[in-house]
């Protein structure tokens, strides 16, 4: 067998009716690694039925090569047929480095994947970087955010890492060329067993401004003490043209309009020009959340509360009694009519 | 001696009551006490839980636990809504009062529907002549064609006007010494003669019904007397030591140890002169004063429970553990609104509410004057 | 129906606030925090015994965790499942998720026949959410993970809902299955003190290695792909300017912020 390049993957997710946004997010950061490495291949895979112009769409963002499958039983995802198909190419190809997206369909497919190939797999990554000498080197947040460990993986190949949503930036789009290998689906999916059924993949618009496009993000943890509290909330967001978010305990208690809305570790990472939080201690699961916002200002009655340390303005008061005030504020500022 | 330590089985009692009670009831202490509302619903998923019927043997639906169980149940429900823990602990008096006394077709009877919670009862023996002055009970049960009638009026009676089933003395006749006689009968809710009166607007303990009960010939048949004639007097002391002031001792210990707890978080967030309050020397003391209590009352209220359950009459031990417990509770609430200054008057807090409940329990299950009475006997003879 | 529950004693997670790393060695200090069960699982538990109660069976919990976790599976028992299997030797420290689901399946392969195996989707510590996954392929029957919703038929057929984000996929699959759930799957009943009393005779099992027969070789360090490096804890530091005065002052000075970043024009 003739020595290959080493090539790193980059495992893209197709929703119907779109390329999902961390597809595109660690894309970037192929190519960033492979520049680290001195210059390698960077191949996308795509899986799917009718889903070429996103095959186009994954070149123009930095990919060299897409690996394109497309066959009726990959028209919606299931981990049996995406597992089998990406197994055989990956043994096949032999990448050294692969690449998922820690979305819900990431966090089933690449464990699914891993275990088919006997390798292993960093999780829910913040952070990647290559060593000289080709060590892919994997940062992962552990007990709710306060804990950051550098992972790798010495020996067993491919190296595999789930990345975050939200923590990189796209790359930024340029016409460069590249080639799309078109695979046989059908041969792919020839000897595999599927023994799953997706039905129907339904999508659920939340209402209101998602939290990762909100230019301001009003974000209420434990401290707002209840659903009655957290209307104020609502209405200082609406004010605001912005987005509400909460931290686990506040989700926890049943105040908050869902998991969606949650800011952490294990939720939303958020880059609002303006955060402002209430109520909320400053875990490490929720402030890695939003490191990377504008200008965050926090609202807690606790002088010591840890949220001030990673904070831009402090307030420290009873929320109860700044945030009517605020609003009026706010609305004094807008003018007359609003 | 060995140290005061609960068993692993009543670590995880403890703690699955914990866990109950910190996510059903604290949610509506507030509107329990604000609204005297009783939460029956609350009642009865206890009920389910095991929780209601904690010391009554598994043969009548109960979890065939003891004292202490109780005792620890009472506490965890005290420390976030004291008035309803006052409820339950009223709850098993009517229970112990069948339990210890009761035929067995009285205990089968009745015993499974209040283990689980289905029902709610109450012990009346208080009137309006006194408390503590059990025989001056003025209440009259007459023998008449193989029944008994009943008349009387009996005062601050916990869970009047929502107990099925009551347990009530009333003279029967006199002892050979020519001193009154007292008898104990169930009475149903819904039985002719029978009915809840006026209703208390209680300080403190809120969330429990305090009323009294009207009986105005009621009759009942000789099934519905409980524990034999003449012992009326016998059973209600007995029931006061070993479930009315144990009982008490628990909840004063919970509303102790929410003192604690809110006084302690409360100094560690509000800042002053640029520091959190608890740097302060004054406050220090005001907390190692409520911890002293706390350690006190504790060991106080458990081990009594635990000397009655080994066999020992325990009533001066009993006494001074609901002496200290409740006296305890009202220092505790005094000197936790203290440290919370203005805050400590806003009733959007709950300590004003534990203060309540503090002197409130001073009078249940007999006052502390009583208490020091009855261990001044037991000490001097 | 027999099923088994994967569950993970984890550190209190309300207590994460006081880990610590050791600046000499690097190494976690979680000493003196309590274990308890990992809330995801609660969840799995909670499915597991409405099953088993709408179709009789077995429940068994089964964990890779030094056999001082007996204390924290205890919770476990007392919520309704009929036994504990403790997967513990030193050898398995330092596995990674695909090492630990290796042990996992050797342990639920040696407890005999399944019908489900349920897990809490992650773990409040690692939080990792790869072990269902990866438990179902090294017991070659299908799995799911981020189930929100789960029926299981008479007939073994299973029909799941699976959360994506911004919405879900609903699957069908057949029994023997391993599923990973969420937490909003079910409300975990309270435990009651019958169930206290019974969990005290439940039976509890410790197994290490040698009985799992398994290779030294595919566990703990020596089986793990993956390797730890530095620990270190993420610093966010910012300046902290502190807004004092009263309310209507506070609310000037944010109005002033905001309008310095583009909102409010």
């Amino acid at each position: 067998m003739p020595d290959r390049q080493p090539a790193i993957w980059v495992v893209a997710e197709q929703m119907p009716g779109r390329l999902a946004p961390v597809s595109l997010e660690i894309l970037g950061q192929a190519g960033r690694l492979a520049s680290e490495a001195g210059g390698r291949e960077v191949a996308a895979l795509l899986l799917g039925h009718g889903v070429g112009a996103f095959a186009e769409e994954l070149l123009a963002f930095g990919a060299d090569k897409v690996h394109l499958v497309e066959d009726p039983r990959l028209e919606l995802y299931q981990n049996d047929t995406y597992g089998a198909v990406l197994s055989k190419l990956i043994l096949r190809e032999r990448p050294d480095v692969v690449l998922f997206g820690a979305s819900a369909v990431g966090e089933e497919l690449a464990p699914t994947v891993a275990a088919r190939l006997d390798t292993g797999l960093g999780a829910h990554c913040t952070n990647l970087g290559m060593r000289p000498d080709g060590t892919l080197t994997m940062g992962v947040l552990g007990f709710g955010g306060r804990v950051h460990t550098e992972m790798f993986c010495p020996s067993m190949r491919p190296q595999m890492a789930s990345v975050k949503p939200g923590m990189f930036q796209p790359p930024p789009r340029s016409e460069t060329g590249g080639k799309i290998v078109r695979e046989d689906g059908a041969v792919l999916l020839s000897d595999v067993e599927i023994r799953l059924r997706t039905v129907k993949v339904v999508r659920e618009e939340p209402e209101g401004m998602p939290l990762e496009q909100a230019e301001v993000v009003v974000a209420g943890g434990w401290g707002v003490g209840g659903k009655e509290n957290w209307r104020i909330l609502t209405e200082l967001a609406r004010e605001l043209s912005g987005a509400v978010g909460c931290t686990r305990p506040a989700l926890d208690e049943g105040w908050t309009a869902g998991e969606h809305t949650m800011i952490g570790t294990s939720g939303k990472t958020v880059r609002p020009k303006v955060y402002i939080g209430v109520g909320i201690s400053g875990s490490p699961h929720h402030t890695v959340g939003i490191k990377d916002a504008g200008v965050i200002i926090s609202v807690n009655s606790d002088p010591r509360a840890p949220v001030f340390e990673c904070s831009d303005y402090r307030v420290v008061a009873d929320f109860r009694k700044i945030l009517s005030p605020l609003l009026a504020e706010i609305r004094r500022a807008k003018g007359p009519i609003s | 001696m060995p140290e005061l330590k609960f068993t692993q089985q009543q670590e995880m009692l403890r703690k699955a009551v914990r866990e109950f009670v910190e996510k059903e009831v604290k949610p509506v202490a507030r509107r329990i006490d604000t609204e005297n509302h009783f939460p029956a619903d609350l009642f009865r998923k206890m009920g389910q839980l095991g929780f209601v019927g904690v010391f009554v043997p598994q043969q009548y639906g109960g979890a065939g636990l003891g004292q202490t169980e109780r005792a620890i149940i009472l506490e965890e429900l005290g420390r976030h809504a004291a008035g309803f823990a006052m409820a339950l602990m009223t709850h098993h008096l009517g229970v112990e009062a069948i339990l210890a006394y009761g035929t067995e077709e009285q205990k089968r009877k009745h015993l499974p529907d209040l283990a689980t919670g289905k029902k709610i009862s109450g012990l009346a023996v208080t009137e309006a002549t006194g408390g503590s002055d059990v025989a001056g009970q003025l209440a009259t049960a007459a023998r008449e064609n193989g029944d008994w009638v009943i008349n009387g009026r009996k005062c601050f009676i916990t869970n009047s006007s929502n107990a099925e089933i009551n347990v009530i003395t009333a003279r029967t006749g006199e002892d050979a010494k020519g001193r009154p006689a007292f008898s104990a009968f169930i009475v149903e809710s819904g039985m002719e003669g029978f009915s809840p009166g006026r209703e208390e607007d209680k300080l403190g303990l809120r969330g429990s019904s305090t009323g009294d009960l009207l009986l105005n010939n009621c009759r009942v048949g000789d099934a519905y007397l409980l524990g034999g004639e003449g012992n009326g007097m016998r059973m209600a002391l007995a029931l006061f030591t070993k479930i009315g002031r144990t009982g008490m001792a628990a909840i004063g210990l919970g509303i102790i140890r929410a003192c604690l707890e809110e006084g302690v978080k409360f100094a560690k967030e509000r800042v002053l002169y640029g520091k959190p309050l608890s740097k302060l020397q004054a406050i220090q003391f005001e907390i190692a004063q409520i911890r002293i209590d706390y350690e006190a009352a504790r060991l106080l209220t458990y081990h009594s429970i635990a000397l009655r359950e080994g066999g020992a009459g325990a009533d001066a031990e009993i006494a001074a553990a609901k002496y200290y417990a409740t006296e305890g509770a009202v220092r505790a609430a005094k000197r936790t609104m203290d440290l919370m200054g203005g805050y400590g008057v806003i009733n959007e807090y709950p300590v004003g509410r534990y203060l309540r409940d503090a002197l409130t329990t001073i009078s249940c299950g007999g006052t502390s004057h009583i208490m020091q009475i009855i261990i001044a006997g037991q000490t001097l003879n | 129906m027999n099923i088994v529950v994967l569950v993970k004693p984890v550190p209190d997670p309300a207590c994460y606030d006081r880990i610590e790393i050791d600046p000499a060695t690097g190494v976690l200090e979680r000493q003196g925090m309590p274990a308890v069960l990992n809330p995801a699982d609660r969840h799995a538990l909670e499915a597991a015994l409405a099953l088993s109660e709408r179709f009789g069976g077995r429940v068994t919990m089964v964990s890779m965790a030094p056999d001082s976790a007996a204390e924290t599976l205890m919770e476990g028992l007392a919520m309704g499942a009929d036994e504990a299997c403790i997967l513990s030797d030193r050898i398995f420290a330092g596995s990674d998720s695909l090492a630990t689901s290796r042990v996992l399946a050797a342990g639920i392969r040696k407890i005999g026949a399944f019908d489900l195996v349920l897990a809490g989707n992650e773990s409040a510590d690692g939080g990792t959410a790869h072990v269902p996954s990866q438990v179902g392929e090294l017991l070659g029957v299908s799995h799911l993970a981020n189930v929100t919703r789960l029926e299981v038929g008479a007939d073994g057929r299973v029909e799941a809902r699976t959360r994506i984000e911004n919405g879900y996929i609903e699957v069908e699959g057949a029994l023997p299955m391993v599923v990973g759930v969420k937490r909003e799957i079910n409300t975990p009943r309270y435990t009651s003190l019958m169930g206290v009393l019974a969990a005290q005779s439940k039976p509890v099992r410790v197994w290490g290695a040698c009985d799992l027969g398994i290779d030294a070789a595919c566990v703990g360090m020596e089986g793990s792909g993956m390797r730890p490096g530095r620990l270190t804890r993420p610093e966010y530091g910012r300046k902290g300017e502190r807004i004092e005065g009263s309310p209507e002052e506070v609310s000037r000075r944010v109005v002033a912020i905001l309008r310095a970043q583009g909102i409010l024009g």
